[in-house]
């Protein structure tokens, strides 16, 4: 993972969040500003589902606002807003799980599967074809990770793409790093297994780049 | 070889959130195992190809936050409010039940009460009064009050009036008499202050004067009569140291008298006697 500025600014917005503690609004809307496309990404991991992911970014950003004041330690703030993440996902999991309806958007994703999505190529329009593998490719690893259980997918998301410790990620679930990395095991070959099945390979994917 | 790092110990070496001796020995491990080598590798592999999957991009919506603060607002006062509200009216409710109030609207009349209602019979009410005639003794004392009260209010205008008139005559009559007073006081009060403090001067000098003349003839009076009589005593002393010394010359002179006659008859004796002889005579 490349660092940007944007996380560049993340590792050292202590201030920000010193000053989103006591109230002020603007430090507040910059927090988010700062860490939305982090906890988007990691919902939309986790459902594959744009709608999903940012009903659940709104809500955890919504109660951050709401909650910021009773933060205690800010060297915590990451671990505590993944908390947030998590339990707003696994709520919206449930939801989604009970009322057993299929989005509009899975079945527009049939479609869209088939269609590509030229409209958003634009990042990438030097080479309209290697940027359609590569976001089929990517779409297919995401499809193998939602294979994987809710507990395993939280755990693989947070330390491979969120880059969190497994410190940190045994105060977002509230268990023991034992378990977590544990968890990161069986996902890790879990994972292996499902590509292998799928014949994906890391000789494939430089052959598909 | 009995050391073989469990699940969450490779999980570690895998992230690289192993350090020091447990590095070490999974490495180790690695090392004389290639089996466990492979298995890891396997999961390298995985995570390489995990890393093609690219973060999505995303505008954060500004309304978050709003919407999140407009709520909060929204609901707070409000039902703070209603919930006051009827928390008052309860407790109203409450207390009139404790205390047994009772309202009644009977006829014309409304009651209030506490507890059982009173009996009717306790406040009779005139009978036989018509409404003219009310109305007549109302009008007729409202007349008698207003009489009363403008019969008051004129003669109470009046007196004060007379004393605010009284009051500023007098006022003014006293204010002229103090400026007159001042204007032709003032002048003569100078002239006069300043005569006085001459004569006072005047007297005052001539008192010094005089003080000092006749105490200087006192002075001098006693100067004179103290030298009189120290030249008094000064003569009488002296006169006596003369007589002192006359009386001194005279013993001397006898003195010498009776030496010179002493001698004398003893020269005449030896001169009479041996002119031979006097030479061992007179030893």
């Amino acid at each position: 993972m490349t660092e940007t500025l944007l996380d560049i600014a993340m590792m050292h917005s202590d201030t920000l969040i010193t000053r989103a503690k006591q109230g002020d609004k603007n430090a507040q809307g910059k927090l988010v500003q700062l860490w939305y496309k982090r906890i988007y990404n990691f919902s939309y991991k986790f459902f594959l589902d744009h709608d999903l992911a940012m009903e659940a970014a709104q809500k955890t950003f919504i109660s951050m606002c709401r909650n910021i004041e009773g933060l205690q330690d800010i060297a915590r703030f990451k671990s505590w807003i993944y908390k947030i993440a998590v339990n707003y996902c696994r709520e919206e999991a449930r939801k989604t799980k009970n009322s057993k309806s299929i989005s509009m958007d899975k079945i527009y994703n049939v479609e869209a599967e088939e269609s590509p999505q030229w409209e958003n190529s634009s990042a990438r329009s030097d080479n309209p074809e290697k940027y359609y593998q590569h976001t089929e490719l990517s779409d297919i690893l995401q499809k193998s990770l939602m294979e994987l259980s809710a507990e395993q997918r939280e755990v693989v998301i947070m330390k491979e793409f969120e880059g969190l410790k497994f410190r940190e990620i045994a105060e977002v679930l509230n268990i023991s790093e034992n378990t977590v990395k544990s968890r990161m095991y069986y996902g890790l070959d879990g994972l292996k297994k499902i590509l292998e099945r799928k014949n994906i390979t890391k000789e494939t994917i430089h052959y598909e780049l | 070889m009995s050391y073989k790092p469990d699940e969450s110990a490779l999980m570690a070496y895998l992230y690289g959130e192993l350090q020091g001796d447990e590095k070490r020995s999974v490495e180790k491990y690695l090392a004389e195992n290639p089996q466990a080598m492979t298995e890891l590798q396997g999961m390298m592999d995985v995570r390489k190809i995990l890393s093609v999957i690219e973060d999505k991009e995303v505008i954060a919506p500004p309304i978050v936050m709003e919407d999140s603060r407009q709520r909060f607002l929204w609901n707070t006062p409000y039902l703070k409010t209603v919930i006051s509200i009827a928390a008052s009216i309860m407790l109203l409710l409450v207390a009139g039940k404790i205390l047994d109030l009772r309202i009644s609207f009977e006829g014309n009349s409304a009651q209030i009460s506490f507890g059982a209602p009173a009996a009717k019979t306790d406040n009779p009410v005139q009978q036989g009064l018509t409404a003219q005639q009310v109305q007549d003794m109302i009008n007729q004392s409202v007349q008698n009050n207003n009489q009363v009260v403008q019969a008051s209010w004129s003669e109470s205008q009046k007196k004060i009036d007379a004393s605010i008139r009284q009051n500023m005559a007098m006022n003014s009559e006293k204010f002229n008499e103090l400026v007159k007073k001042a204007s032709t006081a003032s002048e003569a009060q100078i002239s006069g202050y300043v005569a006085s403090l001459k004569n006072e001067n005047q007297q005052m000098v001539k008192d010094y004067f005089k003080l000092t003349t006749s105490e200087q003839q006192k002075y001098i009076e006693s100067l004179l009569v103290d030298f009189a009589k120290y030249m008094n005593q000064q003569r009488t002393s002296d006169l006596e140291a003369i007589q002192l010394r006359m009386a001194s010359m005279e013993q001397n002179t006898t003195a010498l008298k009776e030496e010179t006659e002493q001698i004398l008859t003893s020269i005449i004796s030896n001169n009479t006697t041996a002119p031979g002889n006097t030479g061992t005579k007179s030893y």
